[in-house]
């Protein structure tokens, strides 16, 4: 044993995809997210985690700026995408949704049949010059979400008659449809079993050879299993953000000690 | 540390802190016991010291019992998953620890009947440093002790200086007087279970620091140059 090699901690060494600088976000007074900076890297899972009414939901929203539908609130500070200002006024925020998409908690497929569930964004958007291009659109959506073999023979059936772990897999089709570059997930499995979180989480680590992923969780468990990095929110602060298992071990700060191992009053 | 929102989360902790501090407890009592049967040639105590292996064995199941509990029941994260992983390891730790006592016992009995050697009394003196050791530790166990673990730690290379002059010293009987090697190899297993004691107590140390900080003790420890090495 002449040369004995240390192992160093695996660094992600992805690029940065979406920047945030100074995020603030008010539901009219109320100080949702404070002065928040955080680099999201390319085909990465980041997960967000924190106590319920933290803020990690509000901002996952500001990254596809969900939260315009809200009248009282506000977002201020900076938020780029590959280094454009997601929130300047020539981007469309429609647009944008196509290129970061989402999905939610509960499944929420449209009442259409599984096809046009998935061809829907495709469709608005014009990205299929036919019938032939749609179809394979369709096919390689379901084919990314893991679905393909369970729905081929049910594309003309309604998508809400499938379970719920097949739905929300449906939901992460259209989502992925659209060829985005971002995916955001707001606790998506949180409805769904154990075996349909699995195959959720195995979808998400296969997704991310090819997006920049950010999940919302409340479990622990879960952000240790998908991500790679985490962010720990607390009463609208970003308050530590690194590599997971080293969050998960020794975290530096103590509200995120105390957080996570059970101990918040 | 604050309290878990789970009570009984801090219950199942201090229960195995305190399972790996009755361990503790008895491997001193083992090594202790071991050292005096040694010094006095009494095999009837010797034999009592290799009886308590027994009790030994079954609190290291008790702590693995109890730590697989804590996974399955708690998914430990942070300082808490730190502090699981680490009982297992102190268990068995402590586990050799009485292992190593249980066989200098064993060895005390054999020399019991040859003539006394004056060279003995140094090694139950090195005995009571690595005891020494052992106590400071867990104590600083006991009371989450980050300095007295790395003070034990840097202890450590004392119990190493004193096993190499006293390997020197059999390895000097033996080549004078061929006579003396059966004595003397026995000797020079005992001197080394002790200073392998010794070595887990620095191992007890490092686990302390893990469990307390995140980080592993990792600097270069002073250590005694090996003894025996040079032969051959």
């Amino acid at each position: 044993m002449d040369q004995i090699t240390i192992r160093e901690p695996v660094v992600q060494t992805q690029p940065v995809k979406a920047t945030a600088r100074g995020v603030d976000v008010y539901y009219a007074d109320n100080h949702a997210i404070k002065n928040v900076d955080i680099d999201i890297l390319d085909k990465t899972v980041t997960a967000f985690i924190g106590p319920s009414g933290c803020g990690k939901s509000t901002f996952l929203r500001c990254l596809n700026r969900m939260n315009d539908t809200i009248d009282i609130c506000r977002v201020t500070g900076d938020i780029l995408l590959d280094g454009e200002d997601i929130y300047h006024r020539s981007v469309d925020p429609a647009l944008l949704r196509a290129r970061v998409g989402m999905v939610f908690q509960k499944p929420n497929p449209f009442p259409k049949s599984v096809y046009d569930n998935v061809a829907y964004g495709p469709r608005i958007h014009g990205l299929a010059a036919n019938k032939a291009e749609l179809d394979n659109i369709v096919e390689a959506s379901l084919r990314g979400a893991s679905l393909w073999e369970e729905a081929k023979d049910r594309l003309d059936q309604p998508g809400t008659g499938l379970s719920g772990g097949q739905q929300q897999r449906l939901c992460i089709a259209r989502a992925i449809a659209t060829a985005p570059e971002v995916l955001l997930m707001d606790e998506p499995c949180s409805a769904l079993d154990p075996i349909a979180t699995a195959r959720i989480e195995e979808l998400i680590d296969e997704l991310r050879q090819n997006f920049a992923i950010v999940i919302v969780t409340h479990s622990m468990q879960q952000a240790a299993r998908v991500s790679q990095k985490t962010a720990f929110f607390h009463l609208g602060d970003m308050v530590e953000y690194g590599e997971t298992t080293a969050m998960f071990t020794n975290p530096e700060d103590k509200r995120t000690q105390d957080y996570i191992t059970g101990r918040f009053g | 540390m604050g309290e878990h929102i789970v009570t009984s989360f801090d219950e199942d902790i201090a229960a195995v802190r305190a399972k790996i501090s009755q361990m503790g407890g008895l491997a001193e009592e083992m090594l202790s016991g071991a050292l005096s049967s040694l010094q006095s040639r009494n095999t009837d105590l010797a034999q009592s010291i290799i009886e308590l292996d027994k009790r030994m064995d079954a609190l290291e199941l008790e702590v693995e019992e109890m730590a697989t509990h804590l996974i399955v029941q708690r998914q430990p994260l942070a300082q808490d998953l730190r502090l699981v992983i680490s009982t297992l390891k102190l268990a068995s730790t402590l586990e050799r620890v009485g292992d190593l006592s249980k066989s200098t016992a064993r060895r005390g009995m054999q020399l019991a009947s040859t003539p006394p050697a004056g060279v003995t009394n140094s090694i139950v003196r090195m005995g009571r440093q690595a005891l020494d050791q052992l106590t400071a530790v867990l104590d600083a166990w006991g009371r989450s002790d980050v300095e007295g673990a790395i003070a034990v730690w840097r202890r450590d290379v004392d119990v190493d200086e004193a096993y190499n002059s006293l390997f020197r010293e059999v390895v000097t009987y033996m080549m004078e007087d061929p006579r003396t090697i059966s004595v003397g190899s026995q000797l020079l297993f005992i001197a080394k279970n002790l200073e392998r004691i010794g070595d887990h107590a620095t191992n007890v140390a490092e686990m302390i620091h893990y469990v307390e900080t995140g980080q592993p003790l990792v600097e270069d420890r002073p250590k005694g140059e090996p003894a025996g090495h040079e032969i051959g």
